[in-house]
């Protein structure tokens, strides 16, 4: 993106568009960016961002985090808080796949264990967590029971045996979201979902085996929070959501919402922007259905966890306990949810739009879990297949400043078409292979489309919200096996 | 009846724009693109048919609800195809298509990407030099 003298330099790392941009904006827009990535920004982020920025009800500033480009109606990377009685909801601003998201487990193992064996665990977890088109879960439930696992999320797979007994305080909002109502949610993403639990997908979800990099181990008091207590050590890292079931619920209220649009008489600057007051039938029945698929994200991840716990112990024949498998937590990066945030000297409700960002709360929080509350919540950003992956931690500038979020992973430099017309699959795997990370795909195709060039420099986006002090950098992980959806 | 995928548009996903001489033609072009998105079409034998029938208020929304169709059955009854023949109805309001595929073998089919949604984001069919034309940017 070329320089665009309507943006003004708040700090090294934040950049404001202000009201006067465009006709219509009820707040500036604020970019968190340094000048590379800025500069490298595509232009629909800066239009997108500002877009948000008109729409109804909206407080503050509409956000762009680091790792931002562009998205359907609201930029990918965005984040942007509404007044719940006043403002809006957007099905734009969550994602088609509600609750994508990140979940990181750590192990007891060095990667001196781990590496001789590395093929075989990469090729059993890819046995036992499919991936791929059209793809069926190994776990099978029944259509009546989808309203109790979308309700209760990972609490309901504790009391069913599916979850440890700590793993449901070890997601955010405490496995699962309150306010789901099956009844608002289609027949069709129910019959899409139900088969769908413990399936890894496709498109940029993968499932890596990474090891803590010593070089960039930047906080090992804090890393020994999380249970990192050596360099080397052996982590899994989880990237998928809502499968079906979210796309359908997204889908089916496009539809709802464009409709309802004419009814309430609201303008948007461009047709992906659909949105409806919160307060509005329409906008509380999509929430209900929202946060339905929201918590079969979380379902879905937790049965992904099992998979690997079971993979794990059968190739090192130990229980997962005995290798310490507990996670360290699990985040949302594609959601809507109503927070209680003080700014303007106020403390009110808001509904917090994150769209490929991450909630990022800082210490002392009462939403932090209890074991991590005096240092903050876990962040999970994940990078491309080829480059690692980063654990950060919420702080209290996030708080301050950005409703609690934070940037959620690199973001695409280069479309899929464009990839697969440039990289080989088959080149890749044995490029990764000779770099130490034994990949394992579902498609060649989807390989290329993945590849590191493909995507941001996650290291400039990182730094970049270190500096910014709306996350913090704890410890870099890189990835030695990969499966690819 | 052609289509092309285009590599500037929805970097996170996939963009083609499809044309044909026919309202028909177009529906069955829009089928098949989805279907080779997500499989190599040499690999699969058209050995089972089904039939789909569809309503709509409006010809764009029936062929968005038509290709949203194809996705659930792709995830519903694991169904990949590569023959299609749509009839739309004269109002542009109804279709009933048959079509020709099999289901997803691992071994056999090249698969390659899962298609999730069908997005509105430049969507809408346009009447222009007598050919039905559409972009079409698939959720991946």
């Amino acid at each position: 993106m070329p320089a665009n003298p309507a943006i003004k330099q708040v700090s090294e790392v934040c950049w404001e568009v202000p009201t006067s941009y465009k006709p219509g904006m009820n707040v500036p827009a604020r970019i968190y960016a340094n000048k590379k990535l800025l500069d490298n920004m595509d232009s629909g982020v800066i239009e997108q961002a500002t877009n948000v920025a008109c729409l109804p009800g909206i407080v503050r500033y509409s956000y762009a985090m680091a790792d931002a480009h562009w998205g359907y109606g609201f930029p990918i990377g965005g984040v942007a808080a509404f007044d719940p009685e006043k403002g809006v909801i957007s099905p734009g601003g969550v994602g088609f796949d509600v609750n994508c998201g990140m979940r990181l487990i750590r192990t007891n193992l060095h990667y001196s264990e781990v590496k001789p064996r590395i093929k075989e665990l990469v090729d059993l977890i890819f046995n036992l967590v499919p991936a791929g088109v059209g793809v069926k879960g190994s776990q099978n439930f029944a259509q009546s029971q989808m309203g109790d696992i979308t309700a209760l999320g990972v609490r309901w797979c504790a009391e069913n045996d599916l979850a440890w007994e700590d793993d449901p305080e070890h997601v955010e909002e405490g496995g699962f979201i309150k306010g789901a109502d099956i009844s608002k949610v289609s027949r069709q993403a129910i019959t899409r979902g139900v088969s769908q639990f413990g399936t890894l997908g496709s498109g940029n979800h993968y499932l890596e085996i990474q090891v803590v990099d010593p070089a960039r181990h930047f906080d090992r008091e804090l890393a020994r929070e999380f249970g990192i207590v050596h360099d080397d050590q052996v982590m899994v890292m989880i990237h998928c959501g809502s499968r079906g079931f979210g796309h359908q619920v997204c889908t089916d209220y496009l539809r709802t919402f464009e409709s309802g649009m004419r009814k309430f008489e609201i303008v948007v600057r461009d047709r992906d922007l659909a949105c409806l007051p919160f307060s509005s039938k329409e906008g509380q029945d999509y929430y209900s259905a929202m946060v339905c698929a929201a918590n079969f994200a979380f379902v879905n991840r937790q049965i992904i966890v099992n998979k690997v716990r079971e993979a794990f112990s059968r190739v090192f024949h130990r229980d997962a306990e005995a290798l310490d498998m507990h996670l360290i937590y699990d985040v949302c990066h594609n959601v809507a949810k109503v927070e209680t945030h003080t700014y303007g000297g106020k403390t009110s409700k808001v509904l917090v739009h994150r769209k490929g960002a991450t909630r990022s709360f800082g210490p002392g929080h009462p939403d932090v879990p209890a074991p991590y509350r005096k240092v903050g919540q876990p962040v999970i950003i994940g990078g491309s297949m080829e480059t690692g992956s980063y654990l950060l931690i919420g702080t209290q500038k996030a708080m301050e400043e950005t409703f609690g979020s934070t940037a959620h992973g690199s973001g695409r430099t280069m479309s899929r078409t464009a990839a697969k017309r440039d990289f080989r699959g088959a080149e890749l795997q044995k490029k990764m292979l000779d770099r130490g990370i034994y990949v394992k795909a579902a498609t060649m195709d989807g390989l290329a489309e993945e590849a590191g060039l493909a995507y941001k420099d996650i290291s400039e986006v990182v730094e970049t919200m270190d500096r910014a002090g709306i996350s913090k950098k704890v410890v870099a992980l890189r990835p030695v096996g990969n499966i690819k959806g | 009846m052609p289509f092309r995928f285009l590599p500037d548009v929805a970097l996170a996903d996939i963009a083609f724009e499809a044309e044909s001489d026919s309202v028909n033609g177009l529906f069955e072009t829009c089928a098949l693109a989805i279907e080779d998105i997500m499989v190599d079409p040499e690999t699969l034998r058209n050995t089972s048919e089904r039939t789909l029938s569809v309503e709509s208020e409006s010809l764009d929304r029936l062929l968005y609800d038509f290709m949203t169709e194809l996705i659930v059955i792709k995830d519903v009854d694991s169904l990949l195809f590569g023959k299609v023949r749509a009839d739309v109805s004269k109002d542009g309001t109804s279709l009933r298509a048959v079509l020709a595929g099999e289901p997803i073998d691992r071994e056999r089919h090249r698969l390659r990407n899962d298609v999730k949604a069908v997005t509105m984001h430049l969507f809408g069919i346009k009447h222009e030099g007598g050919y039905w034309k559409t972009t079409v940017v698939l959720d991946i």
